[in-house]
C-alpha cells in the first residue's frame, strides 16, 4: 500500500459534525478506527458517539467535494467535508477510495477522451442509432397497428370531412382499372390496396394514401385533371410509393426517437437549450419529409413505367397546380414538400434515367 | 479542505444569513460529461443515477451557516417512477392512435392525472432533501396543484397574461405554505399587488415586442396582401424582403417575450421568498437583480448553443451561484437553540422509499 493511503497510526480518518439519528442537533466530531470498528468521537473525549463495523456502515458516494455522509446501523450519521480523509481511509481498506465514476469525472486531461467519446456516441446515435431503432420498430409493428390506424383514421374522415362521391361510374372505372394496372406492378400486389372515391369537403383537391394500403382520392382532384386519367393514376402511384416505403410509421417512429434522445440528455442541458434543440428538430422533420416526397415520386416514375404509361404522369399534375394554384415556391427550409418546379425537373430527369438514357447532368 | 471544521451554529447569533454556492464549474464538467456519456452508452438508464448525482452536487455546494444541503433519492426510485409514467404515457399515445376516435384521451388523462403527480413530485423533492440531517416534507394536496398550476395556467392563457400574476401567487402559497421541516411549517403570503408591479415592467416589454412585429407586418403590407389575395404573382426577387422579415419578426418576438418572461421569473422569485416566514418568526429573503438575472440565462444559451453545449456545465453553476448568494434567511433568536431541537417528524422519516417520483418539479 502507498504511504499516502496509509491510515493516521491513532486511527483518525477524518473531522466533522455527527447527528444522533433524525435530528438537527450536532456535535463536532472525529472518525476513527478503532479495534476493526469505525467511531464518531467527540472533539475532546474517547466514549463513542456511535460505532460500528465497516461493513455495517454507510458511506455516501464521492461527488465533487460536497461532503460525505457516514450512517451509522443506529441512524445516526457523521457529516465531513474531508473527502481525501475517507477516500484515503477507503482505499487502505480496499474498498477502492473515492470510485470509478468520480475518478473519471476529476478534471484532468483524460476528460478530453470523456468528451471526445461523448460527442462521437451522441453523433453515431443520431445518425445511425435512431434510424436502425425506427427499423426494428417498423419490422416488429404487427400489421394489426397500421390496419387500425388506417380505418380509425378513415371513420373520422369519414364523420367530419368527406361525403361519398359524386363521380360517375364510369369515371370511377376508368381509374380504378388504372390504378389496378399499377398496383399489379408493386411487389405487394393489387390485394394490398385498395381505392376509394371521397368528396373532399374543404380539403379539395387531394389524394392521399393511409399506411395499410387504403388510398383516398377526393372528387376535386378528378375534376381537376378533367379527361386526362394518366395523370390521376401517376398521383395514386406516388401514393403506392408512401405506402411501399412505409413513410407515415417511419416518420412517427423518427420523430419519438428524436424527442427521446432530447428528453434524455435534456436534464443536463438546460430548458431554453432543449427548446432551441426542439424547435431544430422540427425543421429536421421537414426535411425528411422532403426527402419522402422525392422518394414517392421516384416510384411513381418506376410504376409507370412498368406498367406502360407515360413515367412523367405525375410531372403533368405539378404543371396543373402551378397553374390554378399559383405554386411557384422554390424549396425552403420551412416547406414539407419540395418545391413543385424543383420536383417536376427531378421526375423528368429520372423518368430519363430509368428509361435508359444517360444521366442529363452528365450530358 | 478549506471549510474542514466549519463553523458551529451552536452559540451562533441570530440575525440575517446568506445562502452561498461553492460549485465549481471545472468540477461540475466532469460531473456533467460523464453523466452525458454513461446516458448514452446505458441508452438512457444510466440517466436517472445521472440526475442523483447532478442534485447531489447542486444541492452539496448549496451552503447555509457552513453546513449544505443534501440530496438522497436514489437512482432506482428515480427509474421506476420514470418507466411508470413513460409505461403510461406510450400506452395512451397508442390508445389515440390506434382508435382517432379516442384522440383527446391522452389529453384528458394528463389533465386529470397532472395534478397528482405534481403534487406527488413535489413531496418526493421535498422528502429527498435534507438540511442539517432533517428532512423537508410537503403536505399539499391533487386539489391544491390543479388550482395553482392547471387553473391558474389556463387563466393566464385566455387573459393573455393579465391574470398570470395571481397564477403566480397561488402557485407561491400552494408550493411555500405546504413545505414543513422538522414538523414545523413554511407560510407564504405574496401580497398580489407587488407582483403585478413586477408583472407591469414584463408586459411593457412584451408590448414593445409585438409592437416592432407589427410595424414590420404594416412596412410590408403591400406585399402581404397580393401573396394573399392571388398566391404565385409575386416574383422570387419580390419575395426575399418578406422572408426576411418573417424571420426578423420570428426572432424579436421570441426574444422579447423571453426577455419578459425572465424579468417576471425573477421578480416574483424575490416577492414571494419575501413574503415567506419559516415557523412563523423566521423570515426568508430574495434580492435578486432582474437586469441581472435576465443578462444571466440568456448569455448562458447562447454561450452554450455557440460551444455545442461544453459551457453547458459554467452557465449551470453561474446561475446557481448567481440564485442561491442572493437568497437568505433572517433567524429571529439563537440559531443553535432552534437546531438543537428540530426533530424529522414521522411521514417523511424513510417514508421516500415507498414514494415515486411523479412528475418532477423541482423547487
Amino acid at each position: 500500500m502507498a504511504s499516502e493511503n496509509a491510515i493516521a497510526a491513532d486511527g483518525a480518518i477524518a473531522s466533522g459534525d455527527w447527528h444522533p439519528a433524525g435530528s438537527s442537533r450536532s456535535i463536532e466530531a472525529r472518525l476513527v478506527e478503532r479495534a476493526g470498528e469505525i467511531a464518531a468521537l467527540p472533539v475532546a473525549g474517547e466514549k463513542p458517539l456511535a460505532g460500528a463495523g465497516l461493513s455495517w456502515i454507510e458511506i455516501s458516494a464521492r461527488v465533487g467535494s460536497i461532503p460525505r455522509r457516514v450512517t451509522f446501523p443506529d441512524g445516526s450519521v457523521f457529516e465531513t467535508w474531508d473527502n481525501d480523509g475517507v477516500d484515503r481511509y477507503l482505499a487502505a481498506r480496499g474498498k477502492g477510495g473515492a470510485g470509478l465514476v468520480h475518478w473519471l469525472e476529476q478534471f484532468r486531461l483524460r476528460l478530453i477522451v470523456i468528451v471526445l467519446a461523448a460527442f462521437v456516441l451522441g453523433g453515431i446515435v443520431y445518425r445511425w442509432g435512431v434510424p436502425a431503432l425506427v427499423e426494428v420498430a417498423i419490422l416488429t409493428t404487427p400489421p394489426i397497428v397500421p390496419e387500425l390506424m388506417s380505418q380509425g383514421t378513415l371513420q373520422a374522415l369519414d364523420k367530419t370531412t368527406f361525403s361519398p362521391t359524386k363521380l360517375p361510374d364510369d369515371k370511377r372505372k376508368e381509374i380504378a382499372d388504372g390504378f389496378a394496372r399499377i398496383a399489379a406492378q408493386s411487389p405487394r400486389g393489387t390485394g394490398a390496396y385498395t381505392l376509394n372515391f371521397r368528396d373532399g369537403g374543404f380539403i379539395g383537391p387531394n389524394a392521399f394514401a393511409l399506411p395499410d394500403g387504403t388510398l383516398v382520392v377526393t372528387d376535386q382532384l378528378v375534376e381537376m385533371a378533367g379527361k386526362d386519367t394518366e395523370m390521376i393514376v401517376g398521383v395514386l402511384a406516388h401514393e403506392i410509393g408512401h405506402v411501399e416505403l412505409e413513410h407515415s410509421l417511419r416518420q412517427l417512429y423518427r420523430a419519438a426517437g428524436m424527442t427521446g434522445l432530447i428528453m434524455l440528455i435534456a436534464g443536463d442541458v438546460g430548458s431554453s437549450v432543449e427548446d432551441v434543440l426542439v424547435q431544430g428538430g422540427g425543421l429536421l422533420a421537414l426535411s425528411y419529409s422532403r426527402d419522402a416526397e422525392s422518394a414517392a415520386d421516384r416510384r411513381s416514375v418506376e410504376l409507370m413505367a412498368k406498367a406502360g404509361y407515360d413515367p412523367t404522369a405525375i410531372a403533368r399534375f405539378f404543371t396543373l397546380l402551378e397553374e390554378k394554384l399559383g405554386d411557384k415556391s422554390d424549396t425552403s427550409l420551412l416547406s414539407t414538400h419540395p418545391g413543385t418546379p424543383q420536383r417536376k425537373k427531378e421526375i423528368t430527369d429520372y423518368a430519363r434515367i430509368i428509361s435508359g438514357q444517360s444521366d442529363p447532368d452528365l450530358q | 479542505m478549506s471549510l474542514a471544521g466549519s463553523p458551529q451554529p451552536a452559540g451562533q447569533a441570530g440575525g440575517f444569513h446568506r445562502v452561498t454556492f461553492t460549485g465549481k464549474a471545472s468540477e461540475y464538467f466532469g460531473i456533467w460529461i460523464v453523466n452525458v456519456l454513461l446516458t448514452i452508452l446505458t441508452i438512457g438508464i444510466y440517466s436517472a443515477w445521472a440526475k442523483v448525482r447532478r442534485n447531489r452536487y447542486f444541492f452539496g455546494n448549496t451552503v447555509l451557516l457552513g453546513r449544505s444541503f443534501e440530496y438522497h433519492a436514489r437512482g432506482v426510485q428515480i427509474l421506476i417512477g420514470r418507466l411508470i409514467v413513460l409505461g403510461a404515457f406510450v400506452v395512451l399515445n397508442i390508445i389515440a392512435a390506434v382508435l382517432p376516435i379516442l384522440v383527446l384521451l391522452p389529453t384528458l388523462a394528463v389533465l386529470i392525472a397532472l395534478p397528482w403527480l405534481v403534487a406527488k413530485g413535489l413531496r418526493f423533492s421535498a422528502r429527498v432533501t435534507s438540511y442539517r440531517n432533517v428532512r423537508f416534507d410537503f403536505v399539499g394536496g391533487a386539489g391544491g396543484a390543479f388550482k395553482a398550476f392547471i387553473l391558474g395556467g389556463l387563466l393566464a392563457v385566455i387573459t393573455l397574461g393579465i391574470l398570470t400574476p395571481l397564477a403566480s401567487r397561488w402557485v407561491s402559497r400552494y408550493i411555500g405554505s405546504n413545505l414543513r421541516y422538522g414538523g414545523k411549517a413554511f407560510d407564504t403570503d405574496p401580497k398580489l399587488g407587488a407582483i403585478y408591479k413586477s408583472w407591469f415592467l414584463s408586459f411593457l416589454i412584451a408590448v414593445v415586442g409585438l409592437g416592432i412585429v407589427a410595424l414590420l407586418v404594416v412596412a410590408n403590407l403591400s406585399l402581404i396582401l397580393p401573396m394573399i389575395e392571388t398566391p404565385g404573382s409575386l416574383t422570387p426577387e419580390q419575395q426575399i424582403p418578406v422572408f426576411i422579415s418573417i424571420a426578423v419578426g420570428y426572432v424579436v418576438l421570441f426574444s422579447t417575450l423571453g426577455i419578459a418572461g425572465l424579468f417576471y421569473r425573477a421578480g416574483v422569485r424575490n416577492i414571494a421568498w419575501s413574503a415567506t416566514t419559516f415557523d412563523a418568526k423566521h423570515q426568508l429573503m430574495s434580492d435578486l437583480s432582474r437586469t441581472r438575472y435576465t443578462w444571466i440565462a440568456i448569455s448562458n444559451v447562447i454561450v452554450t448553443l455557440l460551444t455545442f453545449g461544453l459551457m453547458r456545465p459554467w452557465a449551470a453553476v453561474r446561475m446557481a451561484r448567481y440564485t442561491w448568494e442572493h437568497t437568505g434567511i433572517t433567524f429571529n433568536g439563537d440559531v443553535g437553540e432552534l437546531f438543537s431541537t428540530l426533530e424529522a417528524q414521522g411521514s417523511a422519516v424513510g417514508a421516500e422509499f415507498m414514494d415515486f417520483e411523479g412528475f418532477d418539479f423541482g423547487f
